[in-house]
């Protein structure tokens, strides 16, 4: 049952859509607008738009240095394996109607596969040996447990309100998640999922480490913590995968509150009047260009506005506001959908 | 029944061991004999372990085996039986797997200490003594093989005896040990005044039907009994101290095997003894004890700065996932929670001979002492990282699939029986997990990264041969984490399928005809194939790896200690010598502690270390068991 | 009459408990225990004891439908929790002993290193 053609498929879909070419080009794009409007913020002009690309080309092309205390094999195949997981873990995500592998992992599989870039950076970080890195590390675990329980009771309440609206009990599957709001519309209009939303938009920050939850790397106190050690074409990655991981914590809030748009996307191509396949193709692509949008609007507003507006916290506070402000969010939703509302 | 018919093959894996134990005392004197006898006796307990896979598992046979032929006379059980169904055999084989590794690490493990034929003597009685548990089919023969149990893992706990603390531990452990062991005998005694026999089916028969309040704190005693075996809530600190202080292979049969034979009574007594599992009030009782020890141990785990102590921690929390979802009573929970049983023993096993391994080499397992030594034991640090990443349920290794199927059943039984307890089981199952891996990122940093002390500048790897033990554990989480569909279809969904139908195991030993229910034994909610995630990410690591190094990505300057990689760096470092310094040690997140500091002063306070303390928490919980029962029953 | 055996089980049983729960010297704990265990043994022994019963020892063919006599199984019992008993006991008191050597002291509330 050997096919070429899965195979190829299965590989352009690693490769190139929605896989890596996708999350390199547009995680890039999504890092350099947000550089951009940081800096209009700031009344700088700030870099150009294609900067991110400029710098990964550049440090791609630079001299790596092993310290003499890491572990040599740990500190360059970190960088690689956090990358790979993403991408993988990206390819998980639908976007609206279109899923590369639908049926390979639920909610609760997302939420472990998130934890894997993490400790990526952590172990290569304690890798580099470094006491800068051993403060990162620390800091990066915290936040990582402080977005852990709010992210948890989101998607429990996720799956309670797909499985009681289904009739289910309660459902994890990701693509069955999608294919409810795309035929009933997007969660986000249930009154109990407006503050989920609101939770899981809070948490991209913390969970991708931007400002003002970017203890785990603050340049004025221990020289980006766990990448002090790196250079060259590991922080390379390193940095490409800090990028990536936004567009991934983006897709996946479109993919579980707004999937609505997916329905609507499809009732659009259908008044084409088009053939099948081309419809699948048409649908697919403008999926992603929406999709983009929403990544880039959800960038604007939650990463960039608020790194502009807000200054570092300490490390016991960021976890002190997740754990009441944010988890006292998502436990409301829960409880709302438990209740049936 | 010729010798070679499988029916005799419980009571070979048994006697091999006891009979192992005895030859030791005869032939210890010898190394080569020794080894040779103790290698034996755990291989073939294994090897009828695997043998009995065929029958029991796949034909669903339960075996019968009366001692000496004196079966069931007038109706009444006289002789002592043995009684295997899939339950046992589940745990018989988890046992001796975890037995047979542990023997192969000793081999070399235990080449610093004297006294060696003792060492394996008390380590084979300890295997016997919970396989004679697991298998028999006699509430007084449980009781005899819980006091083997206890006095060799005192004896062991006590091995090294000028070790920190190993005494204290002993002593502790023994104190509080033979009040549970009272407990069971009480019990056991209570019921037998009932229903005038001690056989496990005939009893079961009698005592489920006929539940009068005597009964109910004959039920109070052996649980309790059987929770100090287990060490769960409130008996936690003494396995700390246990493990703790025990040489490293015998916390791998403390941890994996010891507390596994207190999982299997409570599972036993509650499913088949008394057969309440339907009821709410005994759900509840142990998804909260579960819960409980979930959490509190790990929490306690992340304030600990002792490597094995730690993980003594750990191990009771990983038991309370066991016994949380043992006790939600449908065939998804209970098969969730022997799967985890069986991938603690081995994540727990592989971490300990970690742990071990890093004693053998440098003497010390103090968090603040060790670092760096992931350069100097590479194959340790590997293998203790698979361990660490199936502990914290990492997917695709082991602990994730059992996790992610214990998640699953506390949500459903939730959403099923419309009480929101259960939903709270799930978050602090979720919220523990996380804080396991945060526990162990702090191992690994304070241990195998970071800087390397100056006395440990000439560590070695460990033996050959304690790297296989280590190897064969981990071989096998990875295994069972890629392939959950198959541990679900021929190990514990029959085991599942066996705890749901306890008529059936009445009456195959008491001849009658047996009936039997399938329930659902995988996860319906979710999806996760882990075998073809693996593969993506192996596709996806090839290509990044693949541009990755056609980018200059490996070529690597490395630095040396003290001279620089090329004179143009001599501008950023100017001659300066570097430092030691290493972060690590037990208060690594401090961040997270500051916010919870009330609580953690409060446990440590409440973990005085006071023997009597200890006692009285035992009172205590038997008083809060006995009347709990009495109003809920 | 037998009743009285139950009680003093029971009162046995408890007053070892509180003797481990309360003494703080470690040579008073293993008499806590050693109490217990006696109390049980008499609980034993209680269960299933027929006063007026003879002791449970026949020839072939002694045996009838009319003979009255103790029921044997729990003295088999009692026999073997007395042996383990001693085990306990001998196992503890041994543990005392190094415990005084390594410590200086059999108090428990100055053994406690292992704690928190």
């Amino acid at each position: 049952m050997f096919n070429w053609l899965t195979v190829l498929e299965t590989l352009g879909y690693i490769l190139i859509f929605p896989g890596f070419l996708f999350c390199f080009l547009v995680g890039l794009f999504l890092s350099g607008v947000d550089r951009k409007i940081v800096a209009k913020m700031q009344k700088r002009v700030g870099p150009p738009l294609l900067q991110p690309f400029y710098d990964f080309f550049k440090l791609c092309g630079k001299e790596t240095i092993v310290p003499a205390a890491a572990n040599k094999g740990m500190f360059l195949a970190a960088p690689l394996v956090g990358l790979a997981s993403l991408i993988v873990l990206q390819m998980f995500i639908p976007i609206f109607n279109f899923t590369a592998f639908s049926t390979m992992a639920d909610v609760i599989v997302i939420l472990y596969l998130l934890l894997i870039p993490a400790l990526a950076m952590i172990l290569g970080g304690a890798a580099s040996g470094s006491p800068y890195a051993g403060v990162g590390l620390s800091r990066e675990m915290v936040t990582v447990i402080a977005c852990e329980l709010p992210l948890v009771l989101v998607l429990l309440a996720v799956a309670r309100t797909v499985g009681s609206a289904m009739g289910k009990g309660l459902v994890f599957s990701m693509s069955e998640i999608v294919n409810y709001q795309s035929a009933n519309g997007s969660l986000i209009t249930h009154v109990s999922m407006i503050p989920a939303a609101i939770a899981f938009l809070l948490i991209i920050p913390g969970e991708t480490g931007s400002h003002p939850f970017d203890t785990a790397e603050a340049e004025t106190e221990i020289c980006e913590g766990l990448l002090a050690e790196y250079s060259g074409g590991p922080l390379a990655v390193f940095k490409l995968s800090h990028s990536v991981k936004v567009l991934t914590l983006s897709s996946l809030f479109v993919a579980l509150f707004l999937g609505g748009l997916g329905g609507k996307i499809a009732a659009l191509v259908g008044s084409f009047g088009l053939s099948a396949a081309a419809a699948g193709m048409i649908g697919g692509l403008l999926g992603a260009i929406v999709l983009v949008m929403l990544c880039l609007v959800i960038t604007i507003v939650f990463i960039s506005l608020v790194h502009a507006i807000t200054a570092r916290l300490k490390v016991e506070q960021v976890f002190k506001y997740y754990w009441t402000v944010v988890t006292g969010l998502a436990l409301l939703s829960l409880v709302l959908a438990w209740y049936g509302f | 029944m010729s010798f070679l018919s499988y029916q005799h093959f419980p009571i070979y894996s048994v006697m091999a061991l006891f009979l192992g134990a005895f030859l030791i005392v005869l032939f210890g004197k010898s190394k080569f004999l020794r080894n040779l006898i103790a290698f034996l006796a755990t291989a073939i307990a294994l090897g009828c372990m695997i043998m009995l896979i065929k029958p029991v598992m796949l034909n669903r046979e339960i075996i019968c085996y009366w001692m000496g032929n004196r079966a069931m006379a007038g109706g009444y059980a006289i002789g002592i039986a043995m009684e295997v169904d899939q339950v046992s055999l589940f745990f018989g084989l988890l046992i001796s797997t975890a037995v047979f590794v542990a023997c192969v690490y000793s081999l070399q493990y235990m080449e610093h200490d004297d006294n060696k034929p003792q060492y394996y003597t008390l380590f084979l009685m300890l295997a016997g003594g919970v396989m004679g548990l697991v298998l028999s089919g006699d509430l007084f023969n449980m009781f005899i093989m819980v006091e083997i149990l206890t006095f060799a893992a005192v004896a062991l706990t006590a091995f090294r005896n000028k070790a920190f603390g190993a005494l204290e531990a002993a002593f502790k452990y023994l104190v509080v040990g033979c009040m549970g062991s009272t407990c069971i005998l009480a019990g056991t005694i209570m019921l037998y005044a009932q229903a005038h026999t001690l056989n496990f089916a005939q009893l079961s028969s009698i005592i489920s039907g006929d539940i009068n309040p005597s009964t109910l704190v004959a039920f109070a005693l052996l649980y309790i009994g059987f929770s100090t075996k287990a060490f769960i809530v409130p008996f936690h600190p003494l396995a700390a101290d246990a493990h703790g202080a025990a040489p490293a292979s015998i916390s791998v049969l403390i941890s994996g095997v010891l507390t596994k034979s207190g999982v299997y009574a409570i599972l036993r007594l509650t499913y088949f003894l008394f057969q309440t599992m339907q009821l709410g009030s005994i759900q509840f009782m142990l998804v909260f004890v579960g819960s409980v020890s979930m959490f509190v141990c790990v929490t306690m785990a992340l304030a600990q700065h002792d490597f094995k102590r730690l993980l003594a921690f750990h191990s009771i929390s990983q038991i309370g996932y066991v016994l949380t979802a043992i006790g939600l009573g449908t065939g998804l929970g209970l098969s969730a929670g022997l799967y985890h049983a069986m991938n603690h023993t081995m994540f727990k096993g592989l971490l300990f001979l970690a742990a071990g391994a890093v004693h053998f080499r440098t003497g010390t397992t103090d968090l603040r002492k060790l670092g760096g030594l992931g350069k100097k034991m590479p194959w340790t640090c590997a293998l203790f990282l698979v361990g660490a990443a199936s502990i914290s349920g990492i997917p695709p290794f082991n602990g994730f699939a059992s996790k992610w199927m214990i998640y699953q059943a506390t949500y459903q039984k939730a959403v099923e029986s419309g009480n929101i307890g259960f939903l709270l089981a799930t978050i602090v199952a979720l919220i523990t997990s996380v804080l396991t891996l945060a526990s162990f990122v702090k191992v690994t940093q304070s241990v195998f990264f970071g800087q390397i002390r100056p006395e440990h500048e000439d560590v070695k790897e460990v033996p050959a041969g304690m790297i296989i033990g280590m190897s064969l554990f981990a071989a096998i989480c990875v295994v069972t984490g890629l392939f959950p569909r198959l541990v679900t279809d021929f190990l514990t969904g029959p085991a599942a399928n066996a705890a749901l139908n306890p008529a059936n195991y009445i009456s195959s030993m008491l001849a009658g005809a047996p009936v039997y229910k399938t329930y659902e034994v995988f996860a319906g909610a979710g999806v996760w194939s882990p075998v073809n995630w693996l593969l993506l990410l192996m596709i996806a690591l090839l290509g990044v790896t693949i541009v990755a190094v056609l980018s200059k990505y490996d070529q690597v300057s490395e630095s040396k200690e003290g001279e620089l990689v090329d004179s143009k760096f001599a501008l950023f470092f100017g001659g300066e010598k570097t430092e030691y310094s290493q972060v690590g040690g037990e208060d690594l997140f401090w961040g997270f502690k500051q916010n919870w500091r009330h609580y953690f002063s409060f446990m440590h306070e409440l973990h005085s270390g006071v023997v009597n303390d200890y006692a009285l928490w035992a009172v205590v919980a038997l008083a809060l068991a006995i009347v709990f029962l009495q109003i809920a029953l | 009459m037998i009743t009285y055996n139950y009680i003093v089980a029971f009162f046995l049983i408890v007053l070892g408990f509180y003797t481990i729960v309360t003494k703080y010297n470690l040579v008073k704990t293993v008499i806590g225990l050693g109490i217990a265990d006696y109390g049980v043994n008499l609980l034993i022994i209680t269960v299933r004891f027929n006063p007026g019963g003879t002791a449970p020892i026949f020839t072939a063919g002694e045996l009838t439908q009319a003979s009255y006599f103790v029921d044997p199984i729990p003295q088999a019992l009692t026999l073997t929790s007395i042996v383990i008993g001693a085990c306990v006991t001998a196992m503890s008191l041994s543990l005392v002993v190094k415990l005084q050597e390594e410590y200086g002291t059999i108090d428990t509330r100055e053994i406690r290193r292992l704690r928190g």
